[in-house]
């Protein structure tokens, strides 16, 4: 069997990859299961997707705990420790990442465990599609490479789910012609094949408990909330130009977040670590004092 | 008489303490958080939120809160049943000497427009007609948003939802139109209501500054643009919301003791600009454009705003 993990920012698709890698399968004549998992949170935050793949019925459901490969569609949630991407990863998994650096600086950087490979999709997707969201049908090719699918399937299976998307033809076969550019531009690992991994029952889990001045004797003293940074739901980052800002505050109003406060001088400053990266500002900004740029791993830590 | 704001005639009057903080788990552009930051800042922080499920249910996810005010959580048809309770509880308390007068709260009921149009509306018929003192403030958002993006009551005509998909049977996807909520408080003879948009912050800061005058139940319904459910990039969500107010679609209005006033009157753009903008709406302009749905969202758009002119 191949059990494959999928982890994700709502929005990103991770949920379609592992549908698609499911029909390609399917269509290749395996057995295939596919369920994503995300809990009350929406867009932008941790959401996981597992399939499985095989030629015998599927006995097993729910969540995979000892992933074959394990795909991550945001480089920044391998920091993130309530994304859980490090779960039951070992030497024998495949990891593929999606981020501008190559494997072994990623590696170097992060120190996961496992056989890593990685290709910037994301890039890809912004000249292709000019959006950064439009990466589930190149996960779902770079997945279905790395456990060994067809060319063709993957092709079929692009066009089924997107199409149940409701995407237009045209789009769709773009879809499929970049996804298949990435299929052959990620660098292949080999899959174990040796011995079976001994099925681990899950047993519930067990919560972590937060210390009691973050927990509940916090939740009486105010708003806790702003201790969290959000800045892992950047693609984008909003950089205002201190010099054409008229200090409108039209940006300050039209925050959703409150991540941009008003300085005692009258102007805006934004809060990154409270910024989840909407753009709103950037387009209501009457004199184009904001501007956009690329969010980076070094500037996300700055 | 032209409508004239009071209190909030430029942007600098907007209080700069927050009162909804950052870090909550809502999606990147949420127009209903905006809304509902805009709301609090005139709202202050002597309130508490009675907060029915829903999209806002992951303000507060335990253990984090955004709000520097008290927050009652309850099922989606009950929350105007909590804001009896909690304004019940602040009387007695206050009537018997336990609480001292200046330390009363504002009852505030967060209800999405599941909640508001649909599942709470009896329980919220109920509450106007005991004269509740309480705020409502509904995010506006025209689907069942956080369970899917689902039809709801509030689901404009030919938007496409999770359950009302654009088929060969109803091409448009939505057939039904949206519930008049606004009509429905008001027959109920409640002193204050109104419709704010998060793009009009002038507005929405000035109605919350009115309503405080008066005793009663009091409605805000806000336009909260969903760029996850609507289909959009969350850095449209001011435009879609503007569009909204200058193609007539969301008119900016209030009713004091059942009077409507229009407190903006937009020069009407072509509600196709409004539409094109959107996901939910593109089954209406590709692969076939459909002339007689778009026609038919137009006419009622007219209709409306032919009544208001007289």
């Amino acid at each position: 069997m191949r059990a494959v993990r999928f982890h994700g920012r709502g929005g990103q698709g991770a949920k379609t990859a592992s549908r698609i890698l499911g029909t390609a399968a399917f269509l290749e004549g395996f057995v295939a299961q596919d369920s994503p998992i995300y809990g009350a949170e929406r867009r932008g935050a941790p959401v996981a997707a597992f399939t499985r793949i095989d030629t015998l019925p599927i006995k097993q459901r729910g969540a995979i705990v000892h992933p074959d490969l394990v795909v991550v569609a945001d480089a920044s949630l391998v920091q993130d420790p309530a994304a859980r991407v490090l779960e039951g990863i070992d030497e024998r998994t495949a990891v593929f990442v999606n981020s501008p650096l190559i494997a072994e600086q990623f590696q170097a950087k992060t120190s996961l465990p496992g056989r890593l490979t990685t290709l910037d999709l994301t890039d890809i997707a912004l000249q292709q599609f000019g959006k950064r969201g439009a990466i589930s049908a190149l996960l779902g090719a770079v997945a279905g490479r790395l456990v060994g699918l067809q060319r063709e399937s993957i092709r079929e299976a692009i066009a089924r789910e997107l199409a149940d998307l409701g995407l237009a033809a045209a789009v769709i076969e773009r879809n499929q012609t970049t996804a298949l550019q990435c299929y052959d531009a990620v660098p292949a690992v080999p899959l174990e094949t040796g011995s079976p991994r001994p099925i681990v029952p899950v047993l519930l889990r067990t919560p972590t408990y937060e210390p009691p001045t973050r927990g509940t004797a916090g939740i009486t003293a105010g708003p806790n909330s702003a201790i969290r940074s959000v800045a892992g739901w950047r693609t984008f980052r909003p950089v205002l130009r201190p010099d054409l800002c008229n200090g409108c505050w039209l940006c300050f109003a039209n925050c959703p977040e409150g991540a941009i406060a008003i300085k005692p001088d009258g102007k805006p400053a934004i809060y990154y670590p409270h910024c989840k990266g909407c753009l709103d500002c950037v387009e209501v900004c009457p004199t184009d004092a904001l501007t956009v740029e690329r969010e980076t791993e070094a500037a996300r830590e700055a | 008489m032209a409508w004239e704001p009071h209190m909030f005639k430029e942007l600098h009057q907007i209080p700069r303490e927050e009162h909804v903080f950052p870090g909550t788990p809502l999606c990147a552009g949420c127009g209903g958080l905006e809304s509902l930051r805009l709301a609090s800042k005139v709202l202050g922080s002597h309130v508490v939120y009675v907060n029915a499920a829903g999209c806002f249910t992951n303000l507060a996810a335990f253990p984090f809160t955004p709000l520097d005010a008290s927050w009652l959580y309850t099922t989606m048809g009950s929350a105007p049943a909590g804001a009896q309770g909690v304004r019940d509880a602040l009387d007695v308390l206050i009537a018997k000497g336990r609480l001292p007068k200046e330390e009363d709260l504002k009852v505030v009921v967060l209800g999405g427009d599941g909640s508001t149009y649909d599942m709470a509306l009896s329980s919220t018929s109920g509450a106007i007609t005991r004269k509740l003192d309480f705020y409502y403030f509904c995010y506006d958002n025209e689907a069942y948003g956080n369970t899917g993006v689902q039809l709801s009551p509030a689901t404009p005509y030919g938007a496409r939802t999770s359950t009302s998909p654009c088929g060969v049977q109803h091409p448009a996807g939505t057939t039904q139109e949206k519930k008049d909520i606004f009509e429905i408080w008001r027959a109920h003879k409640p002193p204050y209501m109104a419709t704010v948009s998060p793009r009009f912050p002038l507005d929405l800061e000035e109605k919350f500054a009115r309503a405080e005058e008066y005793r009663g139940p009091k409605l805000f319904l806000a336009f909260a643009a969903c760029p996850t459910g609507w289909l959009f990039d969350p850095a449209y969500t001011p435009d879609v919301a503007r569009l909204a107010v200058e193609c007539g679609l969301w008119p900016l209005k209030e009713a004091i003791n059942g009077t409507v006033t229009h407190t903006y009157i937009p020069k009407r753009k072509p509600v196709e600009e409004y539409l094109k903008l959107q996901g939910r709406f593109r089954h209406l302009f590709e692969p076939t454009r459909q002339d007689e749905a778009i026609r038919h969202i137009q006419a009622r758009v007219d209709d409306y705003w032919k009544q208001v002119n007289g």
